[in-house]
């Protein structure tokens, strides 16, 4: 089953939080929807799971509207079949495991003898078999963690939601269970949206990544597409490391310069007329070297290094260089205020657009 | 900046001299605190044990005797405690399913007027229960309106009713403590993480069966509680028996032990025996009550603010408002009115149209020397009593939950004990122990005032205590690594952080005191009367009028302190 969201918009009170935004959900396919918090997908993923009550638009699971507010349609939570884990797990500490396993079919008149059958397969895929008769209170986090999930499964849901379900794990579980995730909602084959403000968490998991901010959508796209690519400053600096220097248009369209007027190589193919623009580098593809006159013009900027943070594989440099503090990874050691020069290739070197007045 | 070091170690060296003092002052405080309490406490009680195996009326030339014991198990007695359990059972259950029921359509339904049942079911709490059981006596009394209006005029007279009855005392009970109710459950209803709920809804609940699977169950431990609690303060409640249940002769354990202290053939020992099998119930229950509210710890209440969607009453609108409204009018608005047309009118009548209306009775409150007395000594005894008890009450948190010295526990047990003894069992044992004790206490508002703090010191140090545990011990141990001796981390520290459940503390004991009559009615003189006293007094002397007319004037101080605190002093409200 497919999600389809349109022209979605959701206001506490006079406060519009969503603005009118719309985006797909494949059958299969894993969405996510990545944010800074209070930008609104927390509240999209609850207005698709019937949690909260969108003020206009549609909102389809399958082909059936579950939301429709104009068309005075909002279908109730328990009736839009949908499989959550939220980010607090939401373990009911009064039933065990397999009671809140149980709890979707039980809730729904399944049979005891099929509720026990399903809850043991669910259990399994998860690997808490053994685990069924616990109490919550006597389970980790991490496992309090695969209960949610298995709950959140064993229904048959027609589409998936995540609410920030890793942020209470600790790292290394959040790893392993990130590819658990994955695993699962591919096995289902189901619709899933996964709400998170962890930019790697997003990249590594989605097919498909909607960077939101301020309840609008920023930029949709494939992992690759939104790190080579943004569309403008925020999602350039939402999704990975960047650095930003202001550019201006030289007259006649011929190319580039920073305040101080240096021509630079930019790769300018989102540029469209209007308003302010700023060059975006990652950090990785800037080459670091000793030489100050080793630069090659338009693809290279003098400058001093004003700070290092040894961070075991590299070190992340922060250069004064065209205005601006470029942060530059290197596995070289460089020493704080000595002269460099910074190279870096036009398709490392990507034209945003900026709003006015926003600083370095 | 290592000088500074340096200078700062010296300032410290420089401090043990005060430190030493500090530590004989909180010394001295905590061997007072200690002997007052336990002197308090220990004295009623161990005069009320004494008595219960004497033969004869306090002070009187009297013999050991087990005769009292053997008084608990003849009929008489046998039968005031069955009806003492049914009363307390019935009413509790019935206060829960109300109380609760309140509660959750307030905070989680789309319940339009919360916020005006909220304040109608808060006047409720504070109203006091002896005179909404006059209220109730002049609705519900064979001669009272209710039945004047539906026999006399409507000629039903299948629809009469008799206040005077086991059923009338339960009614009266449950329309004074569903607020109790309604408080204590507010919080935990509140407090839950709507999660748990959330996570049903999406996992195919429908809205009433979250509340049966998820809600209710994860309010179980509370709701036990809760029960618990209000059978306490209804077994203990004198007042609304005694004024319904003595005329219709249905008696509790509260009001026999007061006839037979009160009324002859008086027989203080087996009032003594009754007041220790009073207690032992309570006591009971109270371990009842913490055993539960300690096993309820385990369920995750995180209090996380959670923007839960309200639950949509559709169709069972009009019941919420019959429920919620109907209790405010049956708890609140209807006796209040009652009151103030009983206390304008010359002669009773239930017909407004034939009433002959005066002032008198207002004028009479001020032209009379006692009833002017009863409120100076009602002001004296709250104002004074409060602080003394918020001021011990603070003493005993800080010392049980802070700084623990030798013996802590003991103090512990002490302050909690009054908790489990009855207002009426206080007064007795007060009564039993003054007549021994070489004090000139009996007879002055120095006794009445430590009957008072007696009985509700353990408010005053759960208020104070509760919020004392959530500051953390560091705040105070930085002030001292900062040079501050123990006392000043007390007074620069401590104090203003805890301030406003102090300033609750106070108004709690303040608003409790005013309304207390339970501890008092054994302990009065004419010259210590308090209003509550003398309300009482002119009701038995079926002086309607005068009693409804101090009543509303009593009501109306109570409303306007509670409003005025609490808009002073926001912290007090969840006093």
């Amino acid at each position: 089953m497919s999600i389809t969201v349109e022209n979605l918009v959701k206001r506490y009170g006079a406060m519009t939080v969503v603005h009118g935004i719309s985006f797909e959900v494949g059958r299969g396919e894993f969405v996510s929807l990545l944010g800074p918090s209070g930008c609104g997908k927390t509240t999209t993923l609850r207005c698709i799971a019937g949690l909260e009550d969108a003020a206009g638009g549609i909102i389809r699971i399958g082909d059936r509207i579950v939301s429709a507010p104009d068309q005075d349609i909002l279908i109730p939570p328990h009736e839009r079949q949908v499989g959550m884990v939220f980010q607090s797990y939401a373990i009911w500490p009064h039933m065990t495991v397999g009671e809140n396993v149980g709890f979707p079919l039980s809730i729904r008149k399944v049979s005891a003898a099929d509720v026990a059958k399903q809850v043991d397969e669910a259990l399994g895929i998860v690997g808490l078999g053994p685990f069924k008769d616990r109490h919550p209170s006597q389970l980790s986090g991490g496992q309090q963690q695969r209960v949610a999930l298995a709950r959140a499964i064993v229904g048959r849901p027609k589409v998936l939601l995540f609410d920030e379900p890793l942020s209470n794990l600790d790292a290394k579980l959040r790893e392993g269970t990130r590819v658990e995730i994955k695993r699962l909602q591919r096995k289902l084959d189901v619709a899933a949206v996964y709400v998170t403000h962890d930019q790697e968490e997003a990249l590594s998991m989605s097919d498909r990544v909607i960077v939101m901010d301020g309840g609008r959508i920023e930029q949709a796209g494939t992992p690759k597409e939104l790190y080579r690519s943004p569309v403008n400053r925020f999602v350039a600096d939402f999704v990975g490391r960047a650095s930003f220097i202001d550019v201006v248009r030289v007259e006649g369209g011929a190319g580039w310069r920073t305040p101080s007027g240096a021509l630079i190589d930019v790769d300018d193919s989102s540029f469209n007329g209007a308003g302010t623009y700023q060059a975006m580098l990652r950090p990785e593809g800037i080459d670091i070297m000793e030489d100050a006159n080793a630069g090659k013009p338009g693809r290279s900027l003098p400058g001093t290094i004003s700070d290092s943070h040894y961070l075991g594989a590299y070190t992340e440099y922060v250069v004064d260089a065209g205005g601006a503090k470029v942060k530059v990874h290197s596995k070289r050691d460089f020493d704080v205020g000595s002269p460099v020069m910074l190279r870096f290739s036009p398709e490392n070197c990507r034209l945003v657009s900026s709003p006015a007045g926003t600083g370095k | 900046m290592s000088d500074q070091t340096i200078g700062l170690s010296d300032v410290v060296i420089g401090k043990p001299a005060s430190r030493r003092t500090g530590n004989t002052l909180l010394k001295c405080a905590y061997g007072a605190t200690f002997i007052i309490v336990v002197a308090m406490v220990t004295i009623p009680i161990a005069a009320l044990i004494y008595g219960s195996f004497r033969t004869a009326a306090p002070g009187m030339p009297a013999e050991w005797t087990l005769r009292n014991y053997e008084g608990l198990a003849s009929p008489g007695v046998i039968a005031t405690i069955g009806t003492t359990l049914w009363i307390g059972l019935l009413s509790s259950a019935l206060c829960i399913v109300i109380g609760t029921a309140i509660a959750l359509l307030v905070h989680r339904t789309d319940f339009k007027y919360g916020k005006v049942v909220t304040m109608l079911v808060g006047l409720a709490f504070y109203f006091p229960s002896f005179i909404l059981a006059m209220a109730w006596i002049i609705i519900g009394a064979p001669g009272g309106i209710f039945n004047a209006v539906v026999d006399d005029m409507l000629g039903l007279s299948w629809l009469r009713i008799d206040i005077y009855t086991t059923m009338g005392i339960v009614l009266v009970m449950v329309l004074h403590q569903v607020p109790f109710v309604y408080l204590t459950m507010r919080g935990p209803i509140m407090g839950m993480d709507g999660i748990y709920e959330e996570a049903a809804r999406t996992a195919g609940a429908t809205p009433s069966r979250v509340i049966t699977r998820i809600t209710l169950p994860l309010l179980s431990y509370s709701l036990i509680s809760s029960f618990i609690l209000t059978f306490i303060i209804t077994i203990e409640q004198f007042a609304i028996p005694a004024l319904i249940g003595i005329p219709g002769q249905v008696n509790m354990l509260a009001t026999q032990l007061y006839l037979l202290v009160r009324f002859s053939p008086t027989d203080y020992g087996l009032a003594a025996a009754i007041g220790v099998a009073l207690s032992a119930m309570t006591g009971a229950a109270i371990w009842a009550q913490r055993r539960v509210s300690s096993a309820g710890r385990l369920t995750t209440v995180t209090g996380k603010a959670s923007r839960l969607k309200p639950i949509p009453l559709g169709r069972w609108k009009w019941l919420a408002y019959i429920l919620c409204f109907g209790f405010g009018f049956l708890a609140l608005i209807l006796p209040m009115t009652i009151l103030i047309y009983t206390s304008v009118l010359k002669w009773f009548t239930a017909n407004p149209f034939d009433g002959l209306y005066t002032i008198r009775n207002y004028a009479y409150i001020i032209e009379s020397a006692s009833t002017i007395r009863s409120f100076w000594n009602t002001l004296l005894v709250s104002g004074v009593g409060a602080a003394a008890g918020v001021l011990l009450g603070l003493m005993c948190a800080y010392f049980t939950l802070r700084l623990q010295p030798r013996g802590y526990r003991i103090l512990d047990f002490f302050v909690s004990l009054p908790f489990g003894v009855p207002g009426i069992v206080l007064g007795l044992g007060l009564l039993w122990a003054y007549a021994y004790l070489p004090l000139p206490l009996y007879g002055t508002l120095a006794l009445m005032i430590i009957a008072f703090v007696t009985r509700f010191l353990p408010y005053a140090t759960e208020t104070i205590g509760g919020q004392m545990v959530q500051i953390d011990k560091s705040l105070e141990e930085a002030a001292w690594v900062n040079g501050a001796t123990p006392l000043e981390g007390v007074s620069k520290i401590l104090l203003p952080l805890v301030r406003p459940s102090v300033q609750g503390a106070y108004f709690l004991l303040f608003m409790a005191f005013f309304r207390e009559i339970s501890s008092a009615i054994l302990l009065y003189t004419a010259s210590t009367a308090v209003v509550s006293i003398s309300i009482w007094s002119f009701f038995e002397q079926a002086n309607w009028g005068l009693a409804s007319a101090l009543s509303v004037v009593a009501t109306l101080i109570i409303f306007v302190a509670m409003g005025l605190i609490s808009r002073l002093v926001p912290a007090a409200r969840q006093g």
